[in-house]
């Protein structure tokens, strides 16, 4: 398992765009890939789980990735918050 | 007369097509065998995907790949692992059918989203409930309501207009939207923007009021509408509506054209935007730059501070968008009328007089200034921007910021970092103190933007908000004139840059003087720009002289404004 610490940077949050676009990203990997805020875990496969977390901008999250290419997973993730999520 | 939301500008005019998407009667039964039942659900999934599949390809290519994204997320939702899971295992272990399934589990998250209570979120209360009922039809084999197919003259009144009836709108039939539900940023309206088919939104009740076939005017400008109007009212709006057609026509001939008067002065045109998404209107309108970049977005409705790099993206988007066209990005103007725990802002006893603006960004030195003005000097380098300060005061606060902006650009130059090292720095100009010295300030700043809604409030110790006292807020002002024709008159002496980002600046009866007092540049509204233009080229600043010389002998506000009416409709 490995997790890292990010911080939501795009204007609008994990609203449906950004949400789907980081759902779009994880399907790609087999690891299970989640993330915790707060006291709330989210699936960061079902855009639905992510939509329900209610992500704004500036809150930070911590991306937890677990399989046979976890570290690959992670890093994308990671990569893609830090360009904001096509905003 | 009833009075909601105008959603989409223009007069419509037509006969009502009451749109009702009928009640889906939705029944709990037990199945005996839930695996087949699975399937079906599965083959009501596909064909549901398939359906929106071709709605957003098909409203992609009518209207624009941007309409069709909430089309592109009801695909996302409908292949949502966690909803799909759900609805399977609802149906097997509780042995129901797919349909009640469906409705539990998609209605507790529209349930969930709703409760969240930004309008963000409602809409996607919305988006379940439309891939509920999209799924439920397509297991019940009920069609849906055409609306492709409706005559011309439509005017369609409905409770809320989901994507999917929405997408297959023709505007050429439909010439007026009215929904119960919605806003302005509901999918309804912003479709029917993008359609330019007028509508007026959120107004409740009115499906009671509206029979199919009756008579129906809308102005989606002041958000009125009108049912069964009478002769005289239907005639009135009948011309309303050529004019305002008549007034767009006339105005898009104007795009491309340049901003100059009849004696051959140049003056710039541009946007005020709140948001980096708004510079699409700004080029929309063809502006030709940005003279008012409010950043407050960036930090309200949130629980911490935006990061340097946040803000540096938001401000070199906007750079990039409008490739070399002047950006003026004011910094934060934030105050005690505004509660942001996380900044440790309190409520202010007298927030316009108090701890707001450059006074409290000079105080926040550390964690506000700062990062905000280097993230500004670092996105220079991507554009045209131009730095403006608000609510100056007196001379310190400026010397103060300029050597905060040297300091950072120092710091960039030791780090390496590329930043535009001419940058200008300016002020607004909105305090009767500024406008008072607004001589000695013309010696040291780069530029000078006038906001009138502030200087006029300031100058006339008037808040507009307050209904008693109102009547005295009047740019018209001789007192307010005095101040603006002063203020350009020590930046043209002192040839400096000198524009105006308030109301005012679109005013058409204020055109004309500030054409003469010799405004260098107009920031405002965007979809105001054009109508600006035709303004601009209409007059020569030398014949304006004599008007303007005519207003600023009258004494009081009624004269000036009477006699700028006058002229203007002459």
């Amino acid at each position: 398992m490995v997790s890292e610490k990010v911080v939501i940077k795009n204007p609008s949050g994990l609203h449906l765009r950004p949400a789907g676009l980081l759902c779009k990203e994880a399907i790609k990997y087999k690891s299970s890939i989640n993330f915790r805020f707060q006291s709330t875990t989210a699936n960061a496969k079902s855009v639905l789980s992510v939509l329900g977390a209610c992500i704004k901008s500036g809150n930070e999250l911590e991306f937890i990735c677990e399989g046979e290419d976890e570290k690959e997973a992670l890093a994308a993730m990671i990569k893609l918050v830090n360009e904001g999520l096509g905003e | 007369m009833y009075k909601g939301t105008g959603a989409s500008a223009g007069i419509g005019i037509g006969r009502a097509v009451i749109v009702e998407e009928k009640e889906l009667v939705i029944k709990r039964e037990t199945v005996t065998d839930p695996a087949a039942e699975i399937q079906r659900f599965k083959g009501a999934l596909e064909v549901s995907m398939q359906q929106t599949e071709a709605l957003a390809e098909d409203l992609g290519k009518r209207v624009g790949e941007k309409e069709a994204e909430i089309l592109k997320g009801h695909i996302m939702l409908l292949s949502d692992p966690m909803l799909v899971g759900e609805i399977e295992t609802n149906i097997q272990n509780e042995g129901i059918n797919a349909e009640y399934a469906i409705e539990s589990v998609c209605t507790m998250y529209a349930d969930m989203f709703a409760s969240m209570g930004d309008e963000l979120m409602q809409q996607r209360a919305t988006d379940m409930r439309d891939i509920k009922t999209r799924m439920q039809k397509v297991l019940l084999g009920v069609a849906s309501v055409d609306i492709a197919a409706l005559p011309a003259g439509s005017v369609i009144v409905a409770k809320d207009l989901t994507p999917s009836m929405t997408a297959g709108i023709n505007p050429d039939n439909v010439t007026g939207i009215v929904t119960e539900l919605g806003g302005r940023t509901s999918h309804s309206a912003i479709l029917a923007r993008a359609l330019e088919i007028p509508a007026v939104v959120a107004l409740g009740g009115i499906l009671e009021q509206v029979k199919d076939g009756d008579m129906v005017v809308l102005d989606g400008t002041d958000g009125v509408v009108i049912v069964d109007p009478e002769e005289a009212v239907l005639s009135e709006y009948q011309t309303k509506r050529e004019a305002f057609l008549k007034e767009k026509k006339d105005l898009e001939q104007y795009i491309g054209k340049p901003s100059i008067t009849k004696d051959g002065v140049q003056v710039e045109l541009v946007g005020n935007i709140g948001k980096p998404e708004d510079v699409d209107k700004v080029l929309q309108y063809d502006g030709e730059g940005v003279g008012l970049f409010r950043t407050e977005f960036l930090f309200m409705d949130r629980d911490a501070m935006p990061t340097e790099e946040e803000q540096f993206e938001a401000y070199r988007k906007v750079a990039v968008a409008l490739d070399g066209k002047p950006v003026i990005i004011r910094t934060l103007d934030i105050g005690g009328d505004k509660e942001i725990p996380y900044m440790g802002l309190e409520k202010d006893e007298n927030p316009f007089l108090g701890y707001r603006a450059v006074r409290f960004c000079l105080d926040r030195k550390d964690d506000v200034y700062r990062p905000q003005l280097r993230a500004l000097l670092r996105a220079s380098a991507y554009g045209n921007i131009k730095i403006m300060v608000p609510l100056v005061t007196c001379i310190e606060e400026y010397r103060q910021v300029k050597a905060l902006v040297h300091e950072i650009m120092a710091e960039l130059d030791r780090e390496g970092i590329a930043y535009n090292k001419n940058i200008q720095l300016g002020i607004m100009v909105e305090t009767a103190a500024a406008s008072l010295i607004a001589d000695i300030f013309a010696k040291e700043v780069d530029f000078f933007s006038i906001g009138t809604n502030d200087l006029t409030q300031y100058t006339m110790s008037v808040d507009r908000g307050n209904d008693k006292v109102s009547y005295l807020y009047s740019t018209f002002n001789p007192a307010v004139l005095r101040s603006i024709k002063r203020i350009i008159t020590c930046a043209r002496e002192a040839g400096i840059m000198v524009g105006m980002c308030g109301e005012a600046a679109s005013d058409p009866m204020m055109i004309p003087l500030l054409l003469a007092f010799g405004l260098n540049e107009f920031s405002m509204s965007p979809s105001a720009i054009l109508r600006a233009r035709k303004m601009v080229t209409q007059y020569s600043t030398q014949e304006l002289q004599a008007v303007a010389d005519k207003a600023m002998s009258f004494a009081t506000t009624a004269e000036v404004e009477n006699y700028m009416k006058e002229f203007v409709n002459q």
